[in-house]
């Protein structure tokens, strides 16, 4: 006779446990179980440096000529380029829109959450 | 125009004047409908007054104002102006010898003009690629960084005067030292030419680091 697959709730009825008033286990919250009006502080990840390969492109002109800048003026007319595209994007982005990697600061979603709150109790 | 100052007395109702001729010349039909509206609320708010260092010459350079106000010690704007003024006498003096002894083929490639050198001096003298300290993980780096117009026309003056005001001999006059740099920095020569390759190399030493900036 193979091993009898009883439920769970059968084995835990034969074993006796509950013979001696043991009382289902009892939830005891630390904290109270609604959404609080804040998200936790995260570390913001550094947005990546902007113009590298137009810079290294640079360098490496330097290096074969020199350090000198008239042959190099066009490398250096691209990486002036760059930078400027870089600070008008910078100055032109909205903050209060998604970060380019999609996520908001934690700042941002407190001073939303801030503006409507969980409503706790009615009057 | 925007004046970035810090504490103005004045409020915020005054406007800038303005000093260029030509925009006086100009009869009513020939401007644009910003020119009219901008003419219609100078008729009304209050003018704030025109600094002495703003003028409507001809004559009158901002990159040589700003130049002046560098060397100026102690607020002393009198011999600052006038050993800018020396100076600039002592490049024409200079190159204007140069020229007589040339011989007949050459004397076209002398520049005469002394605010020409002296653009031209400074645009050499302009490092394109800054230095700034960033620490990570407790270290310093010198991470390679690109620089504002601002900052580099500043460096490249402030280098100019420190290196007149440090290396020269003993009784050598400030107007002899500047146009002797000047005309130095204008054929890429020159010890100031020469700081500006030391900070590229040093940038070029550390572009591994690059990537530690954020901005």
């Amino acid at each position: 006779m193979a091993a009898p697959a009883y439920p769970a709730w059968v084995t835990r009825w034969v074993s006796g446990q509950w013979r001696n008033k043991k009382r289902p286990p009892t939830l005891r919250p630390p904290r109270t179980l609604a959404l609080a009006d804040k998200v936790a502080n995260r570390r913001e990840q550094p947005t990546e440096a902007t113009c590298i390969t137009e810079m290294s492109v640079m360098m490496a002109c330097w290096k074969q000529n020199d350090f000198s800048d008239t042959p190099c003026a066009k490398e250096i007319k691209a990486f002036y380029d760059c930078v400027a595209k870089a600070e008008t994007a910078r100055k032109n982005q909205n903050e209060d829109t998604l970060s380019s990697r999609g996520n908001l600061p934690s700042s941002k979603v407190n001073k939303l959450l801030r503006r409507f709150p969980q409503i706790t109790r009615y009057v | 125009r925007i004046m970035p100052v810090r504490w103005s007395r004045y409020s915020p109702s005054y406007l800038e004047p303005e000093v260029k001729k030509e925009s006086y010349q100009k009869s009513f039909e020939e401007l644009t409908e910003e020119e009219r509206e901008e003419m219609e609320l100078k008729a009304v708010r209050p003018i704030k007054a025109a600094p002495p260092t703003l003028s409507s010459s001809v004559f009158s350079d901002p990159m040589i104002c700003k130049f002046t106000n560098m060397m100026m010690k102690s607020g002393n704007k009198v011999l600052a102006r006038n050993l800018m003024s020396q100076t600039l006498e002592a490049i024409k003096r200079k190159q204007v010898e140069k020229y007589h002894k040339a011989p007949e083929n050459e004397k076209e490639t002398i520049e005469c003009n002394p605010y020409v050198i002296f653009h031209q001096a400074l645009n050499n003298c302009q490092p394109i690629i800054g230095i700034s300290n960033i620490t990570r993980g407790g270290k310093t780096y010198q991470v390679p960084v690109p620089l504002t117009d601002n900052r580099k026309r500043f460096l490249a003056m402030k280098w100019l005067i420190t290196e007149c005001r440090d290396n020269k001999h003993r009784r050598m006059l400030m107007p002899e030292k500047l146009s002797q740099e000047l005309l130095l920095a204008f054929n890429n020569e020159g010890p100031v030419i020469r700081r500006k390759h030391v900070l590229h190399k040093m940038a070029e030493a550390n572009r591994a680091y690059a990537h530690f900036r954020w901005w």
